[in-house]
């Protein structure tokens, strides 16, 4: 179908008063096609009202303009009727005579039956049979919005548009309502746009979302496609797989609006002190056992110990997140997952190379493979009966949560189903969840299972949802699990900061090591500021005491923060880590990966921190890769390693381009 | 008292309606019956002791002149010399006139005003600066203009009460809610009913309180406008021919009429209101 509602590059600018001006919108491009209903979500302010107003014709853009059905918007009218907030009846007519006139006004030409006809249809139509001769003064809110609604689609408009029509309504009777409008819509195939603010409304009612940016110049931050089959029930959609995770995705995108608006107001200079050219870090982290050096480093001094006066950990609640927060550049340093400085290098996002440097390996292992109680009821205890189980029941869609394609969850996840015969892109379906999100999801039968770091795998163990069929210890000891990560422009630009940060923060990996230490780390790790989390869930130390199945006891692989070979970065790993992603084509295979490793991987900053710390017996590890499955990885040929591979995607190669390309560093430079 | 009130128990239904009545509202009626008692009590007093020469309360039943005036309010000797009903009466039909034709246009103007926001501006200080001149500071002018008594009395209140109803319905048009001129575009409705269905059923409340402010004025000023123009039946002459002929206990009794008229006026215009437009 064709494109019914286009807006075409618009903007607006409103005057100020102060004879300036604001621009609320700008370069605002979309298409809505016939028989669509689309949603418009931002926070206050970010001009969703305005644009719908322009959609209207009760407002002009000043720039661009908007059509329907190829005709340019330049007033109002009966054609795109418009739903209000305040529902905009007249106080002074009865439920009826509101109707009414609008009918009579718009369908004039029709004989007087009919139209009384059309009127009691719709009074009908939206239940308000008993309350026909009311004024809008007896009637309650909800009813109020009824009336607006029977007024609205009476006269038959080509295109509905909804300014947060329940945002005034009790929980109760907006999920009336929110039904109600959804069946008359679905009967009627009316085109609809609605402003709202309510994640979940936007979400039961939308084919597409709509996200806007935080004003001023607000633009189109993202669209989403509800792909929840009709007819919706608002009590059903909720289990429909996608549902959280386009709710999650629309939190995200509010939340980080709302923090860049915080940043843009912040504006923060670097602060050069004691020889080091900033010593005002914003490090995010995701909360997890491995950011434990992270959080060790700031609360047992180690960042002011070396010159880092001014640390502030930045909690994300997913690595899309970090990712944002790097590329925004409002983040200095971030824990990263160990995939992630190369995939970002190599263009994973958004398909422009972002050139990352890693100094430092923070963790090892803590992972761990979680699969649905009713597996492990069906006797399925390694990844082959796992295979067997999934032949067996192909016609369900098997879902497995994995927290960011560049993940080591991710990689191994995939490397143990791929080894055991499962196509991890055909046989399941693999799905990005936050991790703190899992256990739930587990437990609302959303998805089927999981690869995430510690503690989400031991929680499910306890709470019986889930079991842990593989840990680090059956698919690849020692992995590298969190990295620490900057960009490489911020490297070079403070190169002694990045010195020091790695220096606090292997002090940090170092404290965590010892058992001594592990009760303190700990409680500090559970606290509200961090994790959140009862001390129970988080481990540390020997295994020998925690069991995930009733008869089986696991061995879990404990996060290993400190040691011989630990903490230096390898390129060996990195360059294991690129062929994954490769071969399952998150990334092109770089014909420059030579370079790129030697770029991504940053040794000197490693060694000059570890020299300077005293730990001058830190080596590199040689040994080769070892997986489970005895597959050897040889570093000197990759790419005949990824053609020897079994299950794979095509994957591409190509020269990855560093320099040259321009990522703005807007803040933190 | 406790015997009336068991023979009144034991009554009709009507004796008791009215005794629950009584106990109900006794709150409400007796204070001010006791406020008023009290004024004329110390008015009386004050003035039987000579401290204010002003006659006491109870002249208008001790002197004669005044009890006829009280007793016969519709007798009419031809003239002048008329009752107090038909001294009220005659200055309630100027009112009646004058008030009319400022309440046509002080709405007719207002809504003009209020929709076009040019003549508003064009206007808006004239009619802020013709609204600050006193009534009284248009009867010489009203009379040189006119030439006649009644014609002059009628501008006079005119030109007093228009002021109020014309702001107040310039000031109600303008505020009509942008969610009714919503309704308006998106309809797209005729300017006809966008007239009779929006704009001044959403405009009355605002000219209502035009209208009321405008009763009391009219009635303030032609009191003070007969005053002026001897010769006319009238209270406001009646008053002033009272005073020449130093016959006060009647302007005590005029002034009575002229507050309870007054009061009538107001309340007649709140009652109107209610019928018409019923508050939200």
């Amino acid at each position: 179908m064709g494109v019914f509602v286009a807006a075409d590059s618009i903007d607006k600018v409103f005057p100020l008063s102060g004879g300036g001006e604001y621009i609320a919108l700008q370069g605002i491009d979309l298409e809505i096609k016939k028989g669509e209903f689309v949603s418009l979500i931002g926070h206050s302010g970010c001009g969703k009202s305005t644009l719908l107003n322009m959609i209207a014709g009760l407002d002009l853009p000043t720039e661009g303009i908007v059509t329907l059905e190829g005709q340019k918007v330049k007033k109002p009218g009966p054609d795109k009727m418009v739903i209000f907030q305040n529902y905009s009846l007249l106080p002074w007519l009865t439920v009826y005579q509101n109707i009414a006139l609008a009918v009579d006004e718009v369908m004039g030409d029709y004989p007087a039956k009919e139209r009384k006809e059309i009127i009691e249809q719709h009074i009908d139509l939206v239940g308000l049979r008993h309350a026909v001769d009311k004024y809008p003064k007896q009637l309650s809110g909800g009813m109020k919005q009824r009336v607006a609604i029977a007024r609205a689609l009476s006269i038959r408009p080509k295109l509905l548009l909804l300014d947060e029509p329940f945002g005034a309504l009790d929980a109760l009777t907006r999920g009336n309502l929110q039904e109600q409008l959804m069946r008359i819509c679905e009967q009627y195939k009316i085109t609809s746009v609605m402003v709202t603010h309510d994640v979940d409304e936007a979400v039961l009612l939308s084919d597409r979302i709509v996200m806007l940016t935080n004003g001023p110049g607000s633009n189109i931050g993202g669209i989403l496609e509800v792909d929840i089959p009709r007819p919706r029930q608002r009590m059903e959609v909720v289990n429909h797989p996608s549902y959280y995770s386009l709710r999650s995705e629309i939190i995200y995108f509010l939340n980080q609006q709302k923090r860049i608006k915080k940043l843009r107001a912040k504006k923060t200079e670097a602060i050069s002190r004691h020889g080091l050219e900033k010593v005002n870090l914003e490090i995010g982290f995701v909360p997890l056992t491995a950011c434990a050096p992270l959080i060790i480093a700031q609360e047992r001094g180690f960042f002011q110990k070396h010159g880092l006066d001014e640390v502030n950990l930045v909690r994300e609640s997913s690595w899309r997140g970090i990712v944002d927060g790097i590329a925004g550049g409002y983040l200095d340093g971030a824990q990263m997952p160990a995939g992630m400085p190369t995939w970002l290098t190599a263009g994973g996002h958004q398909e422009t190379p972002l050139p990352i440097v890693t100094a430092l390996t923070m963790t090892r292992n803590g992972n761990g493979i979680t699969l649905g109680q009713y597996f492990y009821e069906q006797g399925v205890h390694t990844v082959n009966e796992l295979r067997r189980t999934l032949l067996e029941s192909r016609e369900k869609r098997h879902i497995f949560g994995m927290v960011h394609p560049s993940s080591m969850h991710n990689i191994l996840l995939r490397y143990w189903l791929a080894a055991g015969g499962i196509d991890p892109d055909k046989d399941v379906h693999l799905e990005t969840i936050p991790p703190a999100q899992m256990v739930a999801d587990l437990k609302a039968g959303t998805i089927d299972g999981y690869c995430v770091g510690e503690p989400w795998n031991i929680r499910a163990a306890t709470e019986g949802v889930g079991f842990t069929v593989a840990t680090d210890l059956e698919i690849w000891q020692g992995h590298p699990g969190k990295v620490l990560g900057v960009r490489e422009d911020w490297a070079n630009t403070y190169p002694n900061s990045h010195i020091a940060l790695v220096k606090a923060i292997l002090e940090g990996c170092q404290y965590c090591a010892d058992p001594a230490n592990h009760e303190d780390v700990r409680q500090l790790l559970a606290s509200r500021q961090y994790l959140s989390t009862d001390p129970e869930y988080i481990q540390l130390g020997d295994p020998k005491n925690y069991t995930c199945n009733v008869e089986k006891p696991v061995e879990y692989a404990h996060h290993m923060f400190f040691g011989e070979g630990m903490n230096r970065p390898s390129r060996t790993e990195h360059l294991w880590m690129m062929t994954q992603m490769a071969r399952w084509g998150h990334i092109p295979f770089p014909r420059n990966w030579v370079e790129i490793l030697e770029r991504v991987c940053r040794v000197s900053v490693f060694s000059t921190a570890a020299r300077e710390l005293g730990m001058i017996d830190i080596k590199y590890r040689r040994e080769p890769i070892k997986l489970f499955d005895g597959i050897a990885f040889d570093a000197e040929d990759p790419v005949n390693y990824l053609n020897e591979l079994a299950i794979k995607q095509n994957f591409t190669m190509a020269e990855v381009h560093l320099d040259g390309v321009k990522n703005p560093m807007p803040i933190a430079a | 008292m406790t015997a009336t009130t068991k023979i009144r128990r034991n009554g009709s239904n009507r004796q008791n309606a009215l005794l629950k009545f009584w106990q109900k509202n006794k709150q409400e009626i007796l204070p001010p019956i006791a406020g008023i008692l009290g004024f004329l009590v110390v008015w009386q007093l004050i003035s039987m002791v000579g401290l204010i020469k002003l006659p006491p309360p109870s002249s208008l039943w001790t002197d004669e002149r005044t009890r006829t005036l009280l007793l016969y309010p519709f007798y009419d000797r031809g003239g002048l010399d008329k009752g107090l009903f038909w001294q009220t009466l005659a200055s309630l039909g100027r009112v009646a006139q004058g008030y009319s034709l400022a309440a046509l246009v002080g709405i007719s103007v207002g809504i003009l005003v209020g929709t076009q926001p040019l003549i508003n501006k064009a206007l808006d200080p004239l009619f802020q600066f013709l609204r600050m001149v006193a009534p009284l500071a248009w009867v010489p002018i009203a009379l040189v203009a006119l030439q006649q008594n009644q014609p002059a009395a009628i501008f006079v209140i005119f030109i007093t009460a228009v002021w109020p109803i014309l702001i107040n319905t310039t000031e109600g048009v303008k505020q009509i809610p942008q969610d009714y001129i919503n309704v308006q575009q998106v309809l797209q409705l005729s300017n006809k009913k966008f007239f009779f269905k929006i704009l001044i059923p959403s405009a009355l409340p605002y000219i209502f309180t035009g209208l009321r402010i405008a009763i009391g004025l009219a009635w303030l000023a032609i009191i003070a406008a007969e005053i002026v123009m001897s010769g006319i039946v009238g209270i406001g002459f009646f008053i002033w021919d009272a005073y020449q002929q130093n016959y006060i206990s009647e302007i005590i009794l005029a002034v009575v009429y002229i507050g309870a008229v007054g009061l009538l006026l107001d309340r007649a215009i709140a009652y109107l209101q209610k019928v018409i437009a019923p508050g939200e």
